[in-house]
């Protein structure tokens, strides 16, 4: 078995991985210092900042021969015999040098700086660095610009690591930006006329790790340790980014990308977010309504379920059928639920899936090892990503769920179809799409064709407006649950916004439907139920699942695995969030 | 020494020297006749590694040795020819391809021919327009008489060569920066390993040799080993251009065996300091290896006499002399500038590090210095560069080495510089003072408004 001697503690490695010494040290709880290193990119040893002692132990004598110099930990294959000495005076020398350089012409305007809380230079500062400041020299002040409308460069705070170069050339292969001048004029910048406008470019700032690359979203309008992350999935489209859903006072302020291998690698695209902001919107639904006398009026939440029960129940007791047609941005748990309380009125009701919205082509990006990159390689695994065209999160998991209740899946055209010939006495719509649906004569046509109809939505839509009874479901922000993306995968998100005034989780309107104990109802109670009632969501048995969610029956996993990784100073260094 | 005879520069004074038939009127190609037709690849690597050839570039590594690093089982390799001669005060390189371009292509045919590299590229510096054309001329001369292109002299062997304009920085002299730069991209050298034998230009096996190293390969196959050995020193065979420029009364390259001493090179090609003052410093080879001081101009300019009195190489022996009159403190002023506007701002030690230097030694110069910077400098200096492992590319070595040099050998001067020169603005404030202290800075002293920079 290959080992590997870390400060004079032997350790195992792990069998078929190729790490270097920086990911090795960290699978043993040890931090080496980095900024330029990142998984996903090419390694180019340029901060200097992850250098230790290195040596190998002969395996006949097991004598230790150490490096004479010292040695960027990036670049050190993790093999068996590979000595690292990360904790010497001498380590700890070279790296008060490197802070003490890359502060050197840096403006130290904290507390104007967005990155402040979550920043690589403060971190290794305080870790690694030194209190006093030798350099009385000018400073090189280098200018600060816009590389994107939604990008801001404060090239003064740079430390030119180069990540977000090479982002652009290595996995986006857009090439927007480049280095200029040299020396400690070296500025990062774009051509002219070519901003950073690639369908990915916002995660340059999540790879920045200092405040020089910053979202101009962002701007100014939080302190990150005001902030409150939620692990969540993007509901954008059918990838199922995941990602951090970062909250305060009751709204949301962005999203950050967090590593899955098997989704997103390290990335989320510009449109999943900037997706947040529809979980902001004052427009929302904010309370529930009901017809009476012709009129649609708000009315308290249990009264529109004791009504829409009461409704539904009588038409299947005078043998009519209910047609439930349920979104694709409902979570498992909410489609199991919706299923069984309507298949269990009269295993006659019938059951569809909701409108698939659809918009241009996939996009993806392939990063090819052999080409864009120079420096070495051989550390990545690279990692396609793409963005799908359908955008919705669930279209696989609530088709699932319905196939389990119904034979074949009704799309939502034929069942558009049915209901609009009359054939339903009752339609339960549940949708919660981001974008709302406007088709007015589509609408039209639903509502003439049934005696009862429900909506169960998050905006206002010309659907809601017909109906008998309307009730504020959550956003993707206020729903916890499962969805399953493209590929197959299950993937957990969690919660990040309290159900806001009016509405109610779906989750729960379900449950009550169901005459279920009103106490709060969990997702992951419900996910261990359907996980022993349906087949293709076994992997989910007692409704936890691994971190990074875990392929459905019936689907391949896609890609390599891998163990958790986020840069150091975006770790979450206070309270964790509630999470799993 | 009387009968040393010079061979790389021996045409470089009969007209039209760089035209196909005065070479070959002058024993021109036969070696490239000599080896293609009559030796294998391997023999010729064999014999440059028996004439213990060593690069001319700066590094001085065996060229035999880095020829027979590339990978047995390649199926492509490329040869680069480092022709971007930036280290300051060197000329060498021009001069050979200027005056006599076919002895490099027929240099180059030799060395791809051992290295089995049927496509070169010569990367040469954008400044040498002059060079570049008579290049490009040579190349199709050569090419017309079928010394280039397609079953060269009937041996099977093909190779193309291409004239590559650098687009003007030092760094794309140190090889890995010059393959970035022969990619289209900016010439930041790259993390080794991988060496460029083994994965270099296009991701494929490559060799990057000096000009004035392939210029060398010919002789050897004309003449053999054994006479490359007969000149020069131990451990440094073969004739060397020496460049000789600054306070000289006659600046030029001449051709000598490897490790003639510094005081000869100056008395009898130098044609002695000039004004008839005496030398101070003595630059071995480029600003890049630090220099030698009056008293050690009896070191032998070779791979090995230039360490013991502390010089980092021989770099490209480029001798630069200054005289007595020469402060330390504007040769320092100059080589940190120099370095600081080089330095590729990759590495943060030797981005930062000479950056730092340069302007303190501006603010010294200015008449702001104080006795502490000069420790800050050797300390800064003292731990840039590869041999402590701190950065990417020897760039940072050489940045530091004059300093280092300095400290070691003319402190004493700088110290009395420092006190004999004071200027108030020049000086530092008393808040940076106590920042520098690393004490608070005192509420009195932010009351009074202190400037915390000294604008200039
Ligand atoms: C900063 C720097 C600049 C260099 N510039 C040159 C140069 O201009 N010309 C050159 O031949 N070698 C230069 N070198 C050396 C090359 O890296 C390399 O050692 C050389 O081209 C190898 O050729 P050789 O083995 O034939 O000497 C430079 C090295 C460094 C670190
Ligand atoms: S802008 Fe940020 S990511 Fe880009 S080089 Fe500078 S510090 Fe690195
Ligand atoms: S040592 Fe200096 S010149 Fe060389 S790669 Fe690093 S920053 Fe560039």
């Amino acid at each position: 078995m290959a080992s590997i001697i870390i400060n004079g503690q032997e350790h195992t490695l792990p069998e078929g991985e190729k790490l270097n010494a920086i990911q090795a040290a960290t699978r043993y709880g040890v931090d080496i210092p980095y900024y330029c290193w990142h998984p996903s990119l090419s390694v180019v040893a340029n901060c200097r900042m992850c250098e230790i002692e290195v040596g190998s132990k002969d395996p006949k004598t097991g004598e230790i021969k150490m490096v004479p110099k010292l040695v960027p930990g990036c670049q050190t294959p993790a093999k068996d015999g590979t000595v690292l000495v990360t904790d010497s005076p001498k380590v700890h020398e070279h790296q008060r040098m490197v802070m003490e350089y890359l502060l050197a012409n840096h403006p130290l305007d904290c507390p104007v700086c967005d990155q402040a809380g979550e920043c690589g230079l403060q971190d290794y500062s305080f870790e690694h660095g030194q209190a006093n400041h030798r350099y009385v020299e000018e400073r090189t002040v280098n200018p600060r610009k816009d590389v994107s409308d939604l990008i801001q460069l404060n090239q003064d705070r740079c430390i030119m690591c180069t990540r977000c170069v090479r982002f652009t050339r290595e996995i986006t292969q857009t090439g927007e930006l480049q280095v200029r001048n040299r020396g400690h004029h070296a500025e990062i910048d774009i051509f002219r006329d070519h901003p950073l406008d690639n369908p990915l470019a916002g995660n340059v700032v999540d790879l920045c790790p200092v405040g020089a690359l910053l979202d101009k979203d962002f701007l100014h309008s939080q302190r990150v340790w005001f902030l409150s992350k939620h692990d969540s999935v993007c509901t954008r489209c059918s990838t199922g980014c995941n990602i951090s859903a970062e909250e305060n006072r009751g709204a949301l302020w962005r999203f950050k990308p967090r590593f899955n291998p098997h989704v997103n690698d390290y990335w989320i695209c510009d449109v999943g977010r900037y997706s947040y902001k529809a979980a902001n919107d004052a427009a929302l639904l904010s309370a529930c309504y009901l017809r009476t006398a012709g009129d649609l009026g708000p009315a308290a939440i249990d009264k529109v379920l004791i009504e829409v029960g009461r409704s539904l129940a009588s038409i299947a007791g005078a043998g009519g059928k209910t047609i439930g047609i349920l979104s694709p941005f409902l979570t498992v748990e909410e489609a199991y639920l919706a299923a069984s309380y309507l298949k269990g009125l009269n295993p006659a009701n019938v059951l569809a899936l909701g409108q698939v919205p659809v918009e241009g082509e996939d996009w993806s990006v392939k990063p090819d090892s052999t080409t864009g990159r120079t420096g070495d390689t051989s550390f990545i695994i690279p990692r396609p990503f793409t963005i799908h065209a359908e955008r919705c999160p669930n279209r696989l998991g609530v088709s699932a769920v319905l196939e389990h209740f119904e034979d074949g899946l009704i799309d939502f055209a034929s069942a558009s179809a049915r209901v609009a010939a009359g054939e339903f006495d009752g339609l339960y719509f549940a949708s919660d799409a981001i974008d709302p649906w406007t088709d007015e004569a589509a609408a039209k046509a639903l509502r003439a064709g049934v005696k009862y109809l429900v909506v169960q939505d998050t905006n206002v839509t010309p659907l809601a407006q017909l109906a008998d009874a309307v009730i504020a479901g959550a956003t993707f922000a206020e729903k916890a649950g499962c969805y399953v993306n493209a590929d197959g995968r299950l993937q957990y998100s969690e919660a990040a916004l309290a159900p806001r005034d009016g509405s109610l989780p779906d989750l729960d309107v379900f449950a009550i439907l169901l005459g279920r104990d009103p106490a709060p109802i969990r997702s992951r109670d419900v996910l261990a139920e359907l996980a022993g009632v349906i087949p293709v969501f076994a992997v989910a048995k007692d409704g936890r699942l691994p971190v990074f969610g875990a392929p459905i029956e019936g689907a391949e996993g896609v890609g390599m695995g891998g163990v958790p990784f986020q840069d150091a100073w975006a770790q979450h260094r206070g309270a964790k969030s509630s999470g799993n | 020494m009387a009968d040393f005879e010079p061979v790389l520069s021996r045409n470089w004074n009969v007209p039209d020297s760089h035209t196909l038939p005065v070479y070959e009127s002058r024993g021109g190609y036969q070696s490239a006749r000599k080896a293609l037709t009559t030796m294998d690849p391997d023999k010729v690597v064999a014999l440059v590694k028996e004439s213990e050839l060593r690069g001319r570039g700066g590094a001085g590594f065996p060229c035999g040795l880095k020829w027979s690093f590339l990978p047995k089982d390649r199926k492509e390799t490329f040869m680069c020819i480092n022709a971007d001669e930036s280290e300051p005060a060197t000329f060498n390189n021009r001069l050979l391809m200027e005056r006599d371009p076919h002895q490099l292509i027929e240099g180059i045919i030799l060395g791809c021919f051992a290295t089995k590299a049927s496509t070169a590229y010569l990367y040469i510096r954008y400044e040498y327009i002059n060079a570049y054309r008579i290049l490009e001329k040579a190349v199709a001369e050569a090419r017309a008489a079928g010394f280039l292109g397609k079953d060269i002299l009937g041996s099977g062997f093909n190779l193309e060569i291409y004239v590559h304009r650098g687009a003007g920085a030092y760094i794309c002299g140190e090889e890995t920066g010059l393959i970035e730069s022969l990619e289209g991209k900016r010439g930041w050298p790259r993390i080794k390993p991988p060496f460029p034998a083994i994965e270099g230009a296009f991701r494929k096996p490559t060799v990057v040799n000096n000009v004035e190293t392939l210029c060398c390969v010919p002789h050897i196959v004309e003449r053999g080993a054994d006479w490359f050995k007969s000149i020069g020193t131990p451990k440094s065979y073969g004739p060397k251009l020496y460049c000789i420029s600054g306070h000289v009364n006659k600046q030029v390259c001449v051709e000598l065996p490897l490790g003639v001493t510094a005081r000869e090179l100056i008395e009898v090609h130098g044609g002695g300091v000039w004004k008839g003052r005496k030398a101070k410093l003595v630059v071995p080879g480029g600003i890049s290896m630090g220099f030698l001081t009056a008293d050690e101009l009896d070191t032998k300019l070779d791979f090995e006499d230039i360490r013991k009195p502390g010089c980092l190489g021989l770099g490209t022996a480029a001798v630069t002399v200054m005289d007595d009159h020469t402060s330390i403190v504007d040769y320092l002023y100059n080589t940190t500038r120099f370095f600081a506007h080089e330095s590729c701002g990759q590495c943060t030690p030797c981005r930062e590090g000479c950056a730092w230097i340069y302007k303190t030694m501006k603010r010294i110069k200015g008449g702001g210095g104080r006795l502490v910077d000069l420790d800050i400098m050797l300390q800064l200096a003292s731990n840039m560069g590869m041999m402590p492992g701190t950065t990417i590319c020897g760039l940072a070595d050489g940045a530091s080495w004059p300093i280092r040099n300095a400290m070691a050998k003319l402190r004493p001067e700088l110290e009395d510089y420092i006190n004999t020169h004071q200027e108030g603005v020049r000086q530092i404030t008393p808040l940076q003072e106590a920042i520098f202290a690393g004490q608070l800075a005192e509420p009195n002293l932010i009351s009074i408004s202190l400037p915390i920079l000294n604008k200039v």
